[in-house]
């Protein structure tokens, strides 16, 4: 046992690179976070996903807005031929 | 069924912050926040960006789930008042 106990140790250090678990959180792989040093693609692509997002619900909103009284304009015709109850 | 069909689009549209759009946005923060506390980082000053994205998150998915119980409500309302207008001696004011 002690023969295969060493042997795998050899094999440890001649392959040091961390298995390729890609989307593994286990301790054994992850890296320690960095947080002095900020990921810079993270953050460009959270703003950006925040001002797109607020750009769509701002554009959304105001066309709501646009066609509710473009509608309540037609109904409006509409409404004066009682025919609404 | 669609999530907002078209005709949800003939009422009034909510105001961008209402209640749905506000209480989601702030607990977007919120979470942004705690994944700030689990990670040991500063609360409120680190990961500015995480808690922007968070936030907006839930402000638009607020936004879309007040329209839609908006909708929702109208369509009942709707249907309630067909059905009065159809059974007028059912609901008829109590004159003896």
């Amino acid at each position: 046992m002690a023969a295969g106990l060493r042997a795998v140790r050899r094999w440890g250090q001649v392959a040091a690179a961390p298995p390729s678990l890609a989307f593994t959180r286990s301790a054994f792989v992850v890296k320690k976070a960095n947080n002095a040093q900020p990921n810079w693609l993270g953050v460009g692509l959270a703003f950006g996903t925040s001002a797109a997002l607020w750009a769509l619900l701002l554009k959304q909103h105001s066309e709501d807005v646009i066609e509710y009284e473009r509608r309540k304009q037609a109904r409006g015709h509409k409404c004066t031929e009682h025919k609404c109850s | 069924m669609a999530f907002l069909p078209d005709e949800s689009r003939s009422l009034p549209p909510p105001p961008l912050l209402n209640k749905g759009s506000v209480w989601l946005g702030f607990a977007g923060w919120m979470s942004a926040l705690m994944d700030n506390a689990f990670n040991q980082r500063p609360i409120l000053g680190a990961g500015i960006h995480r808690q922007i994205l968070f936030a907006t998150l839930g402000c638009f998915v607020g936004y879309q789930l007040v329209k839609r119980a908006e909708y929702m409500h109208a369509k009942v309302d709707r249907e309630l008042f067909e059905y009065i207008r159809h059974h007028p001696l059912d609901f008829q004011a109590s004159t003896g």
